[in-house]
């Protein structure tokens, strides 16, 4: 996959995907965005990518209409170089769940302008998935998503769930799996302004 | 030979017999441009026909541009309600669709939601337009056609709502001025009015206003029912005539038997008023 740099893009696209800026979240903590982006020529492209046995990049960077106008309907589409880790991650998962893994729609990557990112969250940095099936498990009661988090913890302290809850930080019809505020630059690629 | 005085008569006595606590008639017929009220500005909760003014606000926010009806939104089965902003979902056991259901986690285009929430009253596509468009657009865009007679404020199943007092109500005359929306050209082109018109003509729920009438009869209709109210409306097209309006509402104690036969036999009256 072709990387870019965020700010190498047009200014719409900036305006949208904001790279490398500094983004305050609720409570103290501010992070910055994604810079580096893999480059999606079309949704075949998306569908063909195997980031691993049983994840495709699309699975993680589907998004409905409430995904910004240019970024919903317009290729190419840019994705954070960290994908690749949540992809890693979700393999994990899937061998230790030892079943199908689903992501939902909205659920990976959406970019800062969706209009679901207003509580900015990890989903913008593509280090998160919202899971709302296993199997024939539908994630939608305490016991299915308490079951599935404590295996998504056992994978290490990079995983992260949220607890269950109708509350803000919390879910109560999908397990959120995140690893944090997660920035990819690969070789090659200089940090420098 | 039906008359008005005699409808009138006709429409009381059947809502007597049948034990309904009240019935409103509102029709417009476009072949002799008359309108025929029965307690047609009495308010009635809306049911499932609010549906229709769902329907005609997502084809009203395709026209104006805010969205395209092929895009797709996510299929997911957690609302908030308008009250307390508090968790409620669709009973799935309780929805007369369980498609949507089955999409849960994944997307649906919005025309592909509409086609369910009218067809088959799906509830679960109505909350989802609805909670995507916004109870205040479809208010807004039925005041943009001067439809007073019609309030649009929450989702289906919004028990705390409900328990509030707070719902989606009608009057039969409002419930026919949208449907009018649907043959003139006053919010909509010809192209959405003819896709939103065969969505309302695949209507699954047959047993009220088409039940009783010609086998040529074609009916591009809603239906509404809750325990406590019992309702129909739609265009009803003939051979070699102009259609016809109708909007039938009925309000019943709960467990009342017999409540669709009541309509069906009201829109039969009708008709015969129509075509005498």
């Amino acid at each position: 996959m072709k990387i870019v740099d965020g700010l190498t893009l047009s200014a719409e696209h900036r305006a949208l995907l904001k790279p490398g800026e500094m983004l305050a979240l609720a409570g103290p903590e501010i992070h910055q965005l994604p810079r580096f982006f893999y480059e999606i020529e079309s949704w075949q492209h998306a569908k063909e990518t195997q980031l691993t046995a049983h994840f495709t990049l699309s699975e993680l960077i589907t998004v409905d209409c409430r995904e910004a106008d240019l970024l919903l309907h317009r290729f190419p589409h840019y994705v954070p170089c960290a994908v690749t880790v949540l992809a890693r991650y979700l393999e994990d998962f899937r061998e230790r769940v030892d079943a199908p893994v689903c992501v939902a729609v909205n659920g990976g990557y959406r970019s800062p302008a969706h209009r679901l990112s207003g509580r900015p969250s990890p989903h913008l940095w593509a280090t998160a998935a919202n899971i709302y099936r296993i199997g024939d498990t539908w994630l939608d009661s305490q016991k299915a998503i308490e079951r599935y988090a404590r295996i998504a913890e056992s994978l290490g302290p990079d995983v992260y769930v949220r607890p269950y809850g109708p509350e803000p930080g919390e879910t109560d019809d999908h397990l959120h799996f995140d690893l944090g505020y997660l920035l990819c630059t690969r070789r090659g690629y200089s940090e420098a302004q | 030979m039906m008359d008005e005085t005699t409808l009138h008569e006709q429409i009381e006595k059947l809502r007597a017999d049948s034990g309904a606590g009240a019935a409103s008639v509102h029709v417009h017929d476009y072949e002799s441009e008359r309108t025929f009220a029965h307690g047609s500005d009495r308010w009635f909760h809306a049911a499932s026909t609010m549906k229709v003014a769902v329907l005609l606000a997502l084809f009203h926010a395709a026209q104006t541009g805010r969205l395209r009806l092929e895009d797709r939104l996510h299929v997911r089965n957690r609302f908030r309600s308008i009250v307390d902003q508090s968790i409620y979902r669709v009973q799935r056991d309780r929805d007369a669709d369980a498609a949507v259901h089955r999409r849960i986690g994944r997307s649906m285009k919005l025309v592909e939601l509409a086609e369910p929430m009218i067809t088959r009253s799906s509830n679960l596509a109505t909350n989802l337009l609805l909670e995507y468009l916004t109870p205040a657009w479809v208010q807004s865009t039925l005041a943009s056609a001067g439809i007073e007679g019609a309030r649009v404020v929450r989702g289906v199943e919004d028990t705390v709502a409900f328990d509030r007092g707070l719902n989606n109500t009608i009057t039969a005359a409002g419930l026919v001025d949208i449907f009018r929306l649907v043959r003139e050209d006053r919010l909509l082109p010809e192209v959405a009015r003819r896709q939103a018109f065969e969505i309302l003509a695949a209507q699954e729920f047959n047993s009220m206003i088409p039940s009783l009438l010609p086998d040529g009869a074609q009916v591009a209709h809603k239906t509404g029912e809750i325990s406590t109210c019992t309702h129909d409306a739609g265009l009803v097209l003939l051979p070699g005539r102009r259609p016809y309006v109708v909007a039938i509402l009925t309000e019943h104690p709960p467990g009342l038997e017999n409540t669709q036969k009541t309509v069906a036999r009201i829109s039969r009256l009708v008709y015969e008023f129509i075509t005498a």
